[in-house]
């Protein structure tokens, strides 16, 4: 008799929890496939309503982190981070507080707070929990450096993944391809407009070359034919002028190409790349 | 009932007491059902208001906007309707947020603050013209803010080019302890502290420089004398030196930096101008903004 008694009580508990268990996962399926459609408005309110029903907070990590990924789509970072950061509080293992993790580094990258990123990085990296995901972690730090516009430390970076990876050649063909700034500027102290066409303003770099020659000439003309004052307003007016221009110029043209440089790659990545992006 | 007795009879004691309590559960069960029905089907007009109200707290207004929306097809609240409309106005979808308020004008117990969440709307979206003509209106006047419409009205005339009103009129809107300001507002509207464009190109043709210099561009201006100057110096020297193609050259090179001067101080005192008045629109902004325009914070 009491045997049965408990049996008959255990049924109707049991079937009311599952009930609501069953709501929320129905309600879970329903952003979820919000999300997969890209909806991703609607998947955030679905998501929250979810959250905000969830009294035993089943759904706090899964929500939470499928929020960020849509605020994260539609670029908006700073709550990304938030709802990532949330997951991250809720996440059951370790393997899920370092996905969390990952995402709050990523929406870094493309937040372009790179700092951030590599501070997260570096505490992942001294985690003794997170030893076996080394590859991943160097992964993200090369994706930082590329954003941080540092193609040097980036192939490193992707390098200790895989030598022959294609991040690793794609950072050094980056950083091949750029020009320093620093040489542009030195060879046109030495011959002005050297530096323009180094970075490939060929004809700007003759100009320049030859209003310094014309300059130059009038310059030591009027000294020649001891117009002092002459010499001096030309020289400071007209010479120098063209001599710092074709300094500042060259300076500006080579941060243009590195820049240019890039870019060129960054859309590569973002167009091309098969693999995981930010 | 002798029929009644014999079931009853057939049946044990403990078999009776077994079937009660599963009828009990089965009963309570059904009603527990028809209790949670609402509570856990998450689209029901109570749950989406809940939501709805949870959003618009946490200032997810446009989300809010949406679950309110729901609401209103199947229920009717005029705290809800509000809510709907400032949910747009909250995210500056002024025109969304004046439709939903009209909603509100007549027979409800909230239609002085609506009507007043209407004018805002409108002063908001930044047709001046338009909101003072409404506020001469006197059927959508909420009669419980109409001072606050009219100081709203007086408002108005700081960010636009529209003719000022009296100073008496203009300042009796406004509490006492602005008076000083707004008077000073009210000063600097009527007698802006412009430059004449004609003065700067006539003082520009007469001393290079000049123009620049009294438009406030002091080292703009003594730059364009000295380069002039030097190239005019310069052609000179060069003509008596029998050097013809520097003497053009220079000669050209005064010529460009004199009349470029002169263009330069009439944009200069353009700019000048520009920057009185966006100054003038930034500092009352700023000091209205910081008092919320003097109204009443609404919300249910």
């Amino acid at each position: 008799m009491k045997t049965k008694f408990l049996i008959i009580s255990f049924y109707f508990f049991i079937a009311f929890v599952t009930e609501g268990q069953d709501l929320l996962h129905s309600q879970f399926e329903v952003a979820d496939n919000l999300f997969n459609n890209h909806q991703y408005f609607d998947a955030i309110t679905e998501y929250k309503r979810l959250l905000f029903f969830d009294s035993t907070k089943t759904y706090q990590y899964e929500a939470n982190y499928k929020i960020g990924e849509c605020y994260k789509a539609g670029a908006k970072f700073d709550e990304a981070i938030k709802h990532f950061f949330i997951a991250e509080q809720s996440a059951k293992n370790d393997s899920l507080v370092f996905d969390s993790k990952v995402q709050i580094i990523r929406s870094n990258i493309l937040r372009r707070t790179t700092d951030r990123a590599f501070q997260l990085l570096d505490e992942l990296e001294k985690d003794e929990k997170f030893k076996d995901r080394i590859d991943e972690i160097n992964y993200w730090r090369g994706w930082t450096f590329m954003f941080a516009d540092d193609w040097k430390v980036a192939a490193r970076a992707f390098a200790k993944i895989n030598y022959n990876s294609e991040l690793r050649i794609l950072a050094d063909q980056t950083e091949k391809a750029k020009v320093s700034v620093t040489f542009a500027k030195v060879i046109s102290y030495i011959l002005p407009g050297a530096g323009s066409i180094y970075t490939g303003k060929i004809l700007s770099g003759l100009m320049s070359i030859a209003w310094n020659l014309a300059a130059g000439y009038w310059t030591v003309n009027a000294f020649t034919e001891s117009r002092v004052f002459d010499g001096f307003v030309i020289g400071e007016l007209v010479w120098l002028r063209f001599y710092r221009g074709s300094i500042k110029n060259a300076e500006q043209f080579a941060i243009e190409k590195n820049i240019d440089v890039a870019n060129k790659s960054l859309r590569f990545l973002q167009n091309e790349y098969k693999g995981i992006k930010p | 009932m002798a029929i009644l007795n014999n079931i009853i009879s057939t049946f044990s004691q403990k078999h009776l007491a077994l079937l009660l309590i599963i009828l009990c559960l089965l009963i309570s069960s059904a009603e527990y059902g028809q209790q949670t029905t609402d509570k856990i089907n998450y689209l029901s007009p109570h749950n989406r208001l809940i939501f709805g109200n949870y959003l618009y707290a946490d200032k997810d207004y446009l989300r809010a906007a949406d679950e309110f929306k729901e609401y209103l097809k199947v229920e009717s609240s005029d705290t809800v309707q509000f809510r709907f409309a400032n949910s747009f106005f909250k995210i500056g979808r002024y025109t969304d947020a004046i439709d939903n308020f009209k909603n509100l004008f007549f027979s409800s117990s909230i239609s002085n603050e609506s009507r007043l969440m209407y004018y805002e709307s409108n002063f908001f979206l930044k047709d001046y013209k338009t909101f003072r003509d409404l506020a001469e209106r006197d059927d959508y006047l909420p009669i419980k803010f109409q001072k606050e419409i009219e100081r709203l009205k007086f408002i108005t005339y700081f960010f636009d080019d529209a003719f000022l009103p009296d100073q008496n009129l203009f300042l009796r809107s406004f509490p006492d302890s602005m008076q000083q300001q707004i008077s000073k507002f009210y000063q600097l509207k009527k007698y802006p502290k412009h430059r004449s464009v004609t003065t700067a190109v006539i003082l520009s043709t007469l001393i290079p420089g000049a123009g620049k210099i009294y438009t406030g561009e002091i080292g703009d201006g003594i730059t364009a004398l000295i380069s002039t100057a030097l190239c005019g110096y310069l052609a000179v020297t060069n003509f008596k030196a029998d050097h013809q193609f520097r003497g053009w050259l220079f000669t050209g090179l005064a010529a460009f930096f004199y009349t470029g001067n002169i263009y330069g101080s009439a944009a200069s005192a353009q700019i000048y101008n520009a920057r009185v008045r966006f100054n003038f629109v930034n500092e009352v902004k700023i000091f209205f903004d910081q008092r919320n325009y003097l109204l009443p914070q609404i919300d249910f």
